[in-house]
């Protein structure tokens, strides 16, 4: 199937990037300008989480309407968009050739971009679906699927006209997130939104669209960076490599069946949660060779490999809390509770943002041609967001946990409940604060870097933030 | 993966499997429910929502109530849905049946709201789930935008809140609930799940330990 797990020496550098330069570093700075946004609402979801009335009065910002803002933002404008234009990067890097298509890239970019800010405002106003990972509004969802199809375009043609004949995991990965999305999402919409299924189908199809995007669209993207990354970093060889192709089927075919783990215990047909049980047992295997193949990445040094080891070590441990989770007995004191939302924390943050950030703090200097603008921005900001995510996390699952135990007991009411946790929802406050902080370290050091490049052509993202 | 066409096609016929397995694959199972006809009662079961009801939905919706309350009871041996007086059964796919977009959930910060219409000894009446909207308490967010604060001209409205203390209005004045909080209560003080399907009958019968411990 493939062959030498070294990554392809690249030609020189300047001459694959400089069409490219624009259109990406803009992609990118926009992606940091959503994720920046997204940290505001997720701070103030926090706030309302133990206290209830804050800005409670103010229509645009329920506590309902602030998560979808917060989710929205942050999966579309941030993960999608720096993860589309990361991957395209890869792929061109690997492909060998200078990248082709750009101008639809940025076409494709802005409307994008567009797309999201129209329906965070329709989010805000009352539009939203109320469907998780899927709120933004109906009307601007066909948008979305034709512009992430066409910032794909460039991706595609980076692989079909590559320079050698093999091909690598990052490839494998890259590809499958690029072209799964579009595909994902007008499933999604469709039978969600535009010719709705009948009653609880919805939910079921819901379910199955959650899953979607974490296993056909971002975990792809972000393992595409890993691959990619962890090579060049220690300069060697990817060890159990000849495991990486059935891994990486695994993940595309069973990826989606664990959808049932979110209806357990609901009413949909029981065999639906059943089958999470499957899917995520086959998994396990892809989370192993995963864990394998990058395990060399807890000996890499510098601070893109600070981040790179963050990623690889939540991957494994997000597919062990989710196998785990499709177990009956133990949904049974986590589902419906604050551990639900460290789970997805723990992969949209830890697993996917991290990945992320140590392949824009590689990718910007190839793009730019200079080092970051300031290497002690760079760590603060790594520092920041690795004590954020796992401050965050922890306290988001032992409130679930001690949530969870008191909901069993009936004598317990949601007053001694929302007592109870609520030391620990201070503290998640306090690292989404955190958080925010350390994502404007990244703004403001991507601002400065890319703009002495560039000049002017970064004005766009500051109007966005 | 070295033949695109081929790797693209093995993509796409994954991932469409397994979205027909588990959406088409639920939908040929589900999708032609039908009501219920007791022939006792001589009526349908779940009952059509009102035209208030349906609207109040939407509402629920767009203010992302979901994301604190869920809409599904689990049943008597799984939690402790019943101790705590959501529901004496299940939920189970026909109670949704007529809903437009079914609004389960997935996090419960407040109380489960899939039988709050049915609640024994009784619902909670009207007036009380609109204090509730219009103070908030401790636990839940007020949201006086939902409500209009006007002076009284002529008589008052028979519709406006008794309230006391910090949230009542200036002397002269009346609060008043707009049509969206009217329809939001419609629907929930309609959301009742009591009627026992042949299907939400728990297949396993109490165990007898339980009678042994009276």
């Amino acid at each position: 199937m493939t062959s030498p797990s070294i990554q392809a020496a690249p030609s020189p550098g300047d001459a694959i990037d400089r069409h490219a330069r624009g259109p990406l570093l803009t992609a990118i700075g926009l992606a940091i300008a959503w994720l920046v946004l997204s940290g505001v609402f997720s701070l103030i979801a926090a706030i309302q989480l133990h206290s209830p009335a804050f800005l409670s009065g103010c229509e645009f910002l329920t506590h309902g309407r602030v998560r979808a803002l917060a989710e929205s933002a942050f999966i579309y404008g941030w993960a999608g968009g720096s993860g589309i234009a990361v991957t395209v990067w890869i792929l061109g890097r690997l492909g060998g050739n200078s990248l082709r298509a750009m101008n639809w890239f940025g076409a494709g970019n802005a409307f994008w971009n567009l797309g999201i800010a129209a329906g965070l405002v329709g989010i805000a106003t009352g539009d939203m679906t109320s469907f998780s990972f899927l709120q933004l509004p109906r009307y601007v969802q066909p948008l979305l699927v034709f512009a992430s199809a066409t910032m794909g375009i460039a991706g595609l043609l980076a692989w079909s006209g590559r320079r050698r004949d093999g091909t690598f995991a990052s490839q494998w990965y890259g590809i499958a997130g690029l072209v799964l999305f579009p595909w994902a999402l007008t499933a999604a919409q469709i039978s969600q939104l535009w010719v709705p299924l009948r009653g609880v189908l919805q939910a079921v199809g819901a379910a199955w669209y959650v899953d979607a995007v974490v296993f056909l669209w971002l975990a792809p993207l972000a393992l595409a960076s890993a691959y990619y990354l962890l090579p060049k970093l220690n300069r060697g060889v990817l060890p159990s490599y000849e495991a990486a192709p059935l891994a990486f089927w695994l993940l595309v075919v069973a990826g989606t069946w664990g959808a049932g783990r979110h209806l357990i215990g609901g009413p949909v047909p029981a065999w639906i949660p059943t089958m999470a049980v499957v899917g995520f047992s086959l998994l396990l295997y892809h989370f192993s060779v995963v864990g394998l193949n990058l395990r060399g990445a807890f000996r890499a040094e510098g601070a893109e490999a600070g981040a790179l080891k963050f990623g690889v070590g939540a991957y494994v441990v997000f597919g062990v809390v989710a196998f785990l989770g499709c177990f009956r007995s133990i949904a049974l004191r986590t589902q419906f509770t604050h551990f639900a939302s460290a789970t997805d924390l723990l992969f949209l943050y830890g697993v996917v943002s991290m990945l992320f950030f140590a392949a824009i703090y590689f990718v910007l200097p190839q793009l730019t041609g200079r080092p970051w603008f300031s290497s002690s921005l760079t760590s603060g900001h790594l520092a920041g967001v690795k004590v954020g995510i796992a401050l965050s996390i922890f306290a988001l699952a032992v409130a679930g946990l001690s949530q969870g135990s008191m909901l069993l007991n009936p004598k317990v009411g949601f007053g001694e409940i929302a007592s109870g946790v609520r030391t620990y929802l201070l503290v998640n406050t306090a690292a989404q604060l955190v958080l925010l902080a350390s994502n404007l370290l990244l703004l403001v050091n991507f601002w400065r870097s890319a703009c002495t490049c560039c000049g002017g052509a970064e004005k766009a993202e500051g109007s966005v933030s | 993966m070295k033949n695109g066409p081929l790797f693209l096609l093995g993509l796409f016929l994954s991932a469409v499997v397994a979205w027909s397995a588990i959406v088409l694959g639920a939908h040929a199972q589900l999708g032609a429910l039908t009501p219920w006809f007791d022939e006792g009662e001589g009526s349908s079961f779940p009952p059509r929502p009102t035209g208030l009801a349906a609207r109040g939905q939407l509402v629920y919706a767009d203010l992302g109530c979901a994301s604190c309350h869920t809409q599904q009871v689990r049943r008597p041996d799984f939690g402790s849905d019943k101790e705590r007086g959501w529901g004496d059964r299940q939920s189970v796919a026909r109670d949704y049946l007529f809903q437009i977009r079914p609004q389960i959930g997935a996090a419960r910060v407040g109380p489960d709201l899939a039988n709050f219409g049915g609640r024994k000894p009784q619902a909670p009446s009207a007036d009380a789930v609109l204090g509730l909207l219009h103070s908030g308490s401790e636990r839940h967010p007020a949201y006086p935008f939902l409500f209009e604060t006007r002076a009284i001209a002529g008589e008052p409205s028979s519709r406006a809140l008794k309230l006391s203390g910090v949230s009542a209005p200036a002397s002269g004045h009346e609060v008043v609930p707009t049509e969206r909080a009217q329809t939001l209560v419609a629907y929930l003080l309609n959301l009742n799940s009591t009627y026992d399907y042949p299907e939400a009958k728990p297949l396993v019968k109490a165990p007898a330990k339980q009678e042994g411990k009276k």
